[in-house]
């Protein structure tokens, strides 16, 4: 036990100083880059330096763009994801519950999902915007768009691979219809609910950015707006600060949410290694 | 026999499957069986002669032509008076410590009395010696123990019937032994009648009131009451013969 946990902590030392030293190296090699101006009269806004692009990220912070706060942008996108992600995630639960009940509706709702899981968000856009109009509307159906889909078909495979035992268990104990869904099929899935949240978080985010790029919407300015405030200023280094601020948030959520929820469900449980 | 005394009374059962050339398989033809009260059934028999598929049409988890009534009314679902425990240790539900997979079932049957909930569970681990476990998860315990509570979580239901089908053929020969024991002592205090599935001829003599060898096609082949006197051991009298003609009948 002793020497098992003392190898565990060696491998996790190996891996922090291996991604460390990796970090560093990229971030030499870009300032290298970007003081040997390597693209001549664009280097500046392909490759700004690293102060550049730490002063960009505080001036973010503290002055914003046109009297509007940074921090503002970024509100505004996350309470649209999350808003979003939530629809869609109750969204998947009931329409996926609803399959399991009516083997009619199964058969039409996988079709649905085969079907919309092929189109990308941002395609549906102009349409969305006739709909819905110039509005933040059109960002959360994105987002809702971006989850759904993948969150059912996860959620879809998850209750065709639930073990028969459990089922039976159940049947036996007198559950039926919806209580069976939500007593013992849904747990029973939450794994796969994990990983359909994790991959519907993702591409929720993406799509988010995407359709913020495409269109601004000055009453409720994103993150993805702001990108492209910066870049027609030619404010590249702004930019990349900004693109730092998305990974950060990504990884804040992956690690302040998503495996939070994994160690309190399916590593508690043993349903994973 | 008093009507009364009769808990399960399986008149007449048939059940077929379609193997995989459209062929109709006759699992169990005619089959007619009448069970007691507090009775300990064990069912010997070799694979694919139908014991499994019994146990599940009894459950109410296969549908079959006949009549299988207990305490007289006809069933055809699954339900709370014929607990299943089954041979898998993956029966327990992952997502609920030991003392949530106890007290689900109760929950689903209205029960709301946390105390008395917490009290009946600590009754029946205790049953099963595996007290002080509630808070743990199934897959911290061992094969032998999800068995145990399995049956702990089925006997705090009080079912009229428990089904076991072969809840001990996959642990070790001592952990067996000493589950055989436990569910001996509990069959004999509970208010509950057992039919109980094995291929082992000891695992049968030692816990069956009455030992019946069924052959393929569900036919009834040996059928008797065990007379030897608990707790019965390779030495107790009468084993030898017993175990002979169980064998022989298993052998034919």
């Amino acid at each position: 036990m002793g020497t098992s946990r003392i190898k565990k902590s060696k491998e996790k030392i190996h891996k922090l100083v291996v991604q460390l030293v990796f970090l560093l190296c990229v971030l030499v090699i870009w300032e290298v880059v970007a003081k040997a101006h390597v693209f001549g009269s664009r280097s500046e806004l392909v490759f700004p330096t690293l102060e550049a692009i730490g002063k960009a990220f505080i001036d973010n912070f503290t002055n914003g763009y046109a009297g509007v706060s940074f921090w503002m942008y970024i509100v505004n996108s996350m309470e649209l994801l999350l808003l979003g992600l939530a629809i869609g995630i109750l969204l998947s639960f009931v329409l996926t519950g609803l399959a399991m009940l009516s083997k009619t509706f199964y058969y039409i709702y996988n079709l649905i999902v085969s079907v919309f899981d092929l189109l990308p968000g941002v395609a549906l856009l102009p349409v969305v915007i006739i709909i819905f109009g110039i509005n933040p509307a059109v960002i959360v159906f994105l987002v809702v768009h971006a989850v759904v889909w993948p969150m059912s078909r996860n959620i879809l495979d998850g209750f065709q691979a639930v073990p028969r035992i459990y089922v039976e268990a159940g049947k036996n104990i007198g559950m039926r219809g919806i209580r069976l869904v939500t007593g013992i099929y849904i747990p029973a899935t939450t794994s796969y609910i994990v990983s359909g949240i994790k991959v519907s978080w993702a591409r929720a985010w993406r799509g988010l950015i995407s359709a913020e790029m495409i269109f601004g919407i000055a009453s409720c300015p994103g993150i993805g707006l702001y990108i492209n405030q910066m870049r027609t200023n030619l404010k590249n280094a702004e930019m990349y600060a900004t693109l730092i601020v998305i990974i950060l948030i990504g990884v804040i959520v992956q690690y302040g949410v998503l495996e939070p929820i994994e160690k309190n469900t399916i590593k508690r449980w043993g349903m994973t290694k | 026999m008093m009507k009364q005394d009769i808990v399960l009374d399986i008149k007449n059962l048939h059940k077929s499957f379609e193997d995989a050339n459209d062929q109709m398989e006759h699992i169990l033809t005619d089959f007619n069986l009448q069970v007691k009260k507090n009775e300990f059934l064990c069912i010997l028999g070799p694979s694919g002669c139908g014991k499994t598929t019994l146990l599940r049409c009894i459950a109410g988890f296969e549908k079959y032509s006949g009549e299988i009534q207990v305490n007289g009314e006809a069933k055809t679902a699954p339900g709370i008076d014929r607990i299943m425990v089954f041979q898998d240790f993956n029966q327990l539900f992952p997502w609920k410590t030991v003392e949530k997979n106890i007290q689900y079932p109760l929950k689903q049957q209205g029960m709301k009395d946390k105390a008395e909930l917490d009290r009946i569970t600590a009754e029946y681990l205790e049953k099963v010696n595996l007290a002080g476990i509630q808070k743990k998860y199934p897959h911290q315990l061992s094969g032998g123990m999800k068995q145990r509570v399995a049956i702990a979580k089925a006997l705090a239901l009080k079912p009229q019937i428990i089904l076991m089908d072969e809840p001990f053929a996959a642990l070790d020969a001592m952990t067996r032994n000493k589950l055989l024991a436990e569910v001996q002592t509990i069959s004999k205090t509970e208010d509950c009648t057992f039919i109980f599935i094995t291929h082992n001829i000891q695992e049968a003599i030692v816990l069956g009131s009455r030992i019946m060898v069924l052959a393929p096609g569900g036919r009834i082949k040996l059928d008797e009451e065990n007379t030897i006197e608990h707790p019965v051991t390779p030495a107790s009298e009468g084993y030898g013969k017993l175990w002979k003609r169980l064998h022989d009948a298993l052998d034919e």
